[in-house]
């Protein structure tokens, strides 16, 4: 039997192959020219201080570009699941051969089992390859940037991606066995993989541990640090709140010094536009990015609750994720496996 | 080889409220070729899925070699409608897959079979004729030695020179392994040329079983009439 499932594999995996050796080779030279543009970057600087600066330079120069890479690996879980899982038994019924197979000696539900461990080692093997590529040529950029855990990020390095291909595969292979049919089954299969590897980066990987608090006082400066205040309400949220060495997954609104939100009303008036033709000395306040609103809320003695996971839980929280997606693949995989004895 | 190869009892199959098979008696001795016949919808892949144990009655009991259907999945070769093979295989492929497949598999006589037939074993199995294709299905089902052939309308899409190959195939694979077989068909000419046990159906129910000497003996005229004269109103 794994010698069938393995002829029957064979040409998937060949074009598995390929694309995989067209990824690989890429980021081969990319790791070694992140390696090179480092040590020039670092050549230049001179003490501690001017070193750090320029390795944030180089982070900035980079991360853009490994963000892209980071996106394209993001869809392999869907593609694998479309491409290796929709037809591994869909195709059997459109052919019709599931009734030759099924009438051997071999039961269903052993001929179900080898057939998906046999492609499921060539996924965990090929994106392991992948990931442990991308996650070596992006790693002195991730240093530097001291960022592992963004939502992008953390989802195309390490252990993670693998355990979402498992995922996607499986997922693929039993839609297939139960539409009996590839093309809708491959089209469900991309989008419950996407919708699962949003819902889970969003909603459920901020709650995986739980998350430290900290009370941040909005001083001025702390609100010109900010890359956005409110939106189009005047709910007084704010945007991009920071902390170091740290994944911030929540910020309350700002609070007064007793807990509550700050009232709207205060709060437009703080960063509404001087009306034309008032005072134009003090508009532009002390400066920085929000000019006068971050003096007035700054005079207002304003905190906000923010919730984060410290660097240091990555890995734990790798483990914790793969463990939960392999869990969410094999019962997933137990569904099929019932399933096939009652077709 | 005394166990009957069929016998069914009261049996039972519901689809929802449509009934595909109505309280149907059977008792086939071993070692025969069973012709089952009966019009489109009579219930005849109904009883030939029963008996491969790929579905389940709703009532009554049948059994198969004395045995629960599906209880020993070696002991019965089931050749598919419109005889299905892996495309992209090769015949040898296909025998290999057999092998592989199946503990009491004789691959002496697969290949014995391939050769008689003069297929090649490099040929992919997509790029075989009907009959090629038909004969390769029932040589993968023979080889495992079973004790029950079981054919759903094997021969329906061939043409009249690859069906006279394929039903001689099927006579001496059964006359080699000693086996019983159940084949379905709505060519009364096979069954009149290869089964010596009939069982007829119409809408449900068996209208007409046994020997077909005995058939014979009770009716006048030749099987392929009676057969028509049951299969449109009863007996005359």
């Amino acid at each position: 039997m794994i010698w069938l499932s393995w002829r029957q594999f064979r040409t998937s995996a060949l074009a598995g192959l390929i694309a995989l050796l067209a990824a690989v080779v890429p980021l081969l030279l990319l790791g070694i020219r992140l390696k090179q543009s480092r040590r020039s970057y670092l050549a230049s600087c001179a003490d501690a201080v001017r070193c750090a600066d320029a390795l944030r330079q180089y982070a900035a120069e980079h991360q853009n570009m490994l963000l892209f890479i980071d996106a394209g690996v993001l869809l392999v879980p869907a593609l694998i699941g479309m491409f290796w899982g929709a037809p591994l038994i869909a195709r059997e019924f459109e052919t019709g051969t599931h009734r030759l197979v099924w009438s051997q000696s071999i039961g269903r539900r052993r001929w179900f089992t080898i057939k998906m461990l046999v492609v499921a080692a060539a996924v965990v093997l090929a994106v392991s390859v992948l990931t442990g590529m991308l996650t070596w040529a992006a790693g002195p950029v991730d240093t530097a940037a001291g960022d592992r855990f963004t939502t992008i990020v953390f989802g195309a390095r390490d252990v993670v991606p693998i355990a979402y291909a498992v995922f996607g595969f499986v997922t693929g292979a039993v839609l297939g066995l139960v539409m009996r049919r590839t093309v809708p089954a491959m089209a469900l299969t991309g989008l419950l993989v996407i919708v699962t590897q949003f819902v889970v980066a969003n909603g459920v990987r901020p709650h995986l541990l739980p998350p430290s608090h900290e009370t941040r006082a909005m001083t001025a400066s702390a609100i010109n640090e900010l890359r956005g205040l409110g939106g189009l309400t005047n709910r007084p949220s704010v945007r991009g709140l920071t902390v170091p060495d740290a994944w911030v997954t929540s910020a309350s609104d700002l609070r007064t010094r007793d807990g509550r939100t700050l009232d709207p009303a205060v709060f437009g008036a703080c960063i509404a536009p001087p009306a034309p033709g008032s005072s134009g000395s003090g508009s532009s306040g002390s400066g920085g990015t929000f000019g006068a609103a971050a003096d007035c809320l700054g005079a207002r003695d304003l905190h906000v609750d923010v919730a984060y996971q410290p660097n240091r839980r990555y890995w734990p929280f790798q483990l914790i994720e793969s463990g939960l997606l392999i869990g969410l693949a094999m019962l997933v995989g137990g569904f099929g496996w019932w399933r096939i004895r009652r077709r | 080889m005394s166990t009957e190869a069929l016998r069914a009892t009261a049996l039972t199959k519901r689809y929802g409220r449509r009934t595909a098979l109505a309280e149907v008696e059977l008792a086939v001795p071993p070692g025969r070729i069973v012709g089952l016949v009966g019009p489109n919808g009579a219930g005849k892949s109904t009883l030939l899925q029963l008996i491969c144990g790929l579905i389940e009655p709703s009532g009554g009991v049948l059994t198969v070699l004395g045995r629960r259907p599906g209880a020993d999945p070696a002991a019965v070769g089931f050749v598919a409608q419109d005889t299905p093979v892996y495309a992209g295989l090769s015949v040898g492929e296909h025998l290999r897959l057999g092998e592989r497949l199946n503990p009491r598999w004789d691959a002496a006589l697969a290949r014995r079979r391939i050769e008689q037939l003069g297929i090649d074993l490099r040929q992919r199995a997509g790029r075989l004729s009907g009959g090629q294709r038909a004969q390769l299905a029932l040589t993968v089902a023979a080889a495992k030695r079973p004790d029950l052939l079981v054919l759903d309308e094997p021969a329906a899409a061939l043409d009249p020179l690859a069906r006279n190959g394929f039903m001689t195939s099927l006579v001496e694979f059964v006359t080699d392994l000693g086996a019983s077989a159940v084949l379905s068909s709505h060519l009364l000419s096979d069954v009149e040329r290869v089964c010596d046990y009939l069982v007829l159906l119409r809408d449900g129910r068996v209208q007409l079983a046994g020997e077909v000497r005995d058939i014979l003996a009770r009716h006048s005229g030749g099987l392929e009439e009676i057969a028509l004269g049951y299969m449109t109103g009863g007996p005359r």
